[in-house]
């Protein structure tokens, strides 16, 4: 007989959630990272890049949704498709490099070479082949279902689910705020990614970012202090008086910090003329009150499940790798017909807070590899989620609401991890 | 062209410092218009337009790094600090056209001890030395990671 681990019974994956309380094998136990994999990867939909990645016919990036390898590529005829990185011929890679232009993609193995708009072009030494091998019937396999959002584009590993726009649902309105910050609606991924990993689950990354008003004021005290001093902006401030509705959790398991309702003190400094300019091509698009609040008030940090972030400079894909094994991308945004200058500085305020050796993210990533160790220990196997439950608040999306340090978001990711993972929705 | 022996002497005294974790005395090395910078590009001018890099400090910034590094209070520094030494090999020393500066480029090989792991990185440096009187200051140092286009666990140590 084996001997028990746990002081409790073990616990099946459809009893992970209570109201506020999430069991520690659902960071820990390779059958769960399994069952994410087919009923969260591989069902809803999932970001894959942005248009701006591959802004000329050829360009592609390698990404991977889940565990599989996947292409995006714009082809000759402007349309940008997501493709398995798989030759369909014997499934070897077809593409090793990350990213790059080119006409079509020849499988090294036996060298069956595809357009970059996906058709078979040859099956080398094809007489070989003893009956008619229909080459339409060969090209590079579409995953089942693409849609994109303002260039942000999401792909589907499964035939028949939610449109992209029933997923996404509410976020829509916060997902525009932060498009929206660029005059022009449009924003730019084009200047390349930091890259980390860290030894944690994938779930660690969207719960701690976005609850920066509650661990912020400790684990970054430091940078937090630093960027004081550098900027004259105080984001501590945020926490000491909290304010309703900022915690937000809406249907589909996406999880929002809104700050409309938290105005931040301006800056004591005059704005430069490049932010005057700015501010009066805000004032241009958006009309002198939505640009005044937009100004007033810090974008929204948002969560898209599973797996993009926007967090203040960049967005944030999560790539699980295994149960205990996480990448993290950090592509900072840029905001078309901006000044030059406000780009500039939002690439340099990146830097100094993200990415393996900014002063804040790498804080968060050490807390996530510590949080992988301590959830080891199954004495009480339950974390406790339950900040703000008495006072949490229904919303008209459908969503709840709560104080700026409450945790209603993630009791909103969680229900909706439990919907997917249980047996049914 | 200047004497060999006094680049390679700064080159490796830089590097003790750094695996000794003395901060200000590596800082102390710093001319104030100074640039720290480790790419994530291994050939940024292949680019046009703006690139992220792993870090990019001015003098400013690198006061901050720095201070931030000795604080003893950041989770991710104590997290990630270890005992670490580095080799410092293949030093090429170039002229450039800046009077009184010269190009020294060398490649590194540093492991760091933690508890469950020892780490490995391996780069080449490009330092902009610059003669003051008696001796060198660093006016630009630039780190190409053989990695740096990979995941890489944190950096939170100077490189």
């Amino acid at each position: 007989m084996m001997a028990t681990r746990s002081a409790e019974p073990p616990v099946d994956y459809r009893n992970l959630v209570r109201e506020a309380q999430v069991h520690g094998s659902a960071y820990r136990d390779p059958e769960i990272f399994q069952r994410e994999l087919e009923r969260i990867w591989y069902k809803v939909w999932v970001y894959v890049g942005h248009e701006s990645e591959v802004p000329n016919p050829g360009d592609f990036v390698r990404r991977q949704i889940g565990l599989q390898p996947v292409l995006m590529v714009r082809g000759r005829d402007g349309v940008v498709r997501v493709f398995y990185n798989r030759c369909r011929h014997r499934a070897n890679l077809l593409c090793l490099r990350e990213a790059g232009n080119s006409d079509k993609f020849v499988c090294p193995y036996h060298a069956w070479s595809y357009a970059n708009t996906g058709e078979l072009l040859e099956p080398t030494f094809d007489e070989g082949y003893d009956y008619d091998l229909q080459k339409e019937a060969f090209g590079l396999t579409p995953l089942a279902r693409q849609d994109s959002y303002r260039g942000l584009i999401f792909a589907s590993v499964a035939e028949e689910g939610l449109s992209l726009a029933e997923h996404l649902g509410a976020i829509t309105e916060f997902l525009d705020l932060f498009i929206d910050l660029s005059p022009v609606g449009e924003i730019m991924l084009d200047t390349g990614a930091q890259k980390t990993q860290y030894r944690g689950n994938w779930k660690y990354m969207p719960e701690n970012s976005m609850e920066g008003d509650y661990h912020g004021p400790f684990l970054h005290q430091v940078a937090f202090a630093l960027y004081a001093r550098r900027t004259g902006f105080d984001v501590s401030a945020l926490a000491t008086g909290e304010v309703p509705d900022v915690i937000r959790s809406l249907p589909g398991g996406h999880m929002v910090e809104d700050y409309r309702g938290a105005p931040i003190d301006p800056p004591k400094r005059a704005p430069s003329p490049s932010r005057l300019e700015y501010i009066a091509a805000m004032k241009t698009r958006h009309g002198d009150e939505k640009a005044g609040q937009m100004m007033r008030t810090m974008a929204p940090l948002l969560y898209v499940f599973p797996n993009l972030l926007y967090v203040i400079t960049h967005i944030r894909v999560v790539q699980p790798a295994s149960v205990d094994r996480t990448n993290v991308y950090y592509y900072p945004v840029m905001l078309k017909g901006a000044p030059d200058e406000i780009n500039d500085m939002r690439l340099s305020d990146h830097e100094f807070m993200m990415g393996p050796a900014g002063f804040i993210s790498p804080d968060d990533i050490e807390i996530m590899e510590r949080n992988q160790i301590g959830i080891q220990a199954e004495g009480h196997d339950w974390l406790y989620i339950g900040r703000g439950l008495h006072r949490e608040r229904d919303m008209p999306d459908g969503g709840r609401s709560g104080m700026t340090m409450d945790e209603t978001h993630l009791r909103g990711f969680w229900r909706h991890y439990a919907a997917l993972m249980g047996d049914g929705e | 062209m200047s004497d060999r022996t006094a680049v390679e002497a700064f080159v490796y005294r830089e590097a003790r410092l750094m695996d000794e974790f003395d901060y200000d005395g590596w800082f102390a090395l710093w001319d104030e218009d100074g640039v720290y910078h480790v790419p994530v590009d291994p050939d940024p001018s292949a680019h046009t337009g703006r690139r992220v890099s792993i870090i990019r400090d001015d003098y400013p910034r690198l006061q901050q790094r720095v201070d931030r590094l000795k604080t003893g209070s950041v989770l991710a520094v104590e997290g990630q600090k270890g005992a670490m030494r580095r080799l410092v090999s293949n030093i090429e020393i170039s002229t450039v056209d800046t009077a009184g500066e010269i190009e020294v480029g060398s490649n590194f090989i540093l492991g760091i001890a933690r508890t469950a792991e020892q780490q490995l990185w391996i780069g080449r440096t490009i330092h902009r030395l610059r003669q003051h009187v008696g001796e060198f200051r660093i006016a630009r140092k630039t780190v190409f990671l053989i990695n740096s286009t990979h995941e890489t666990p944190l950096l939170q140590f100077l490189i």
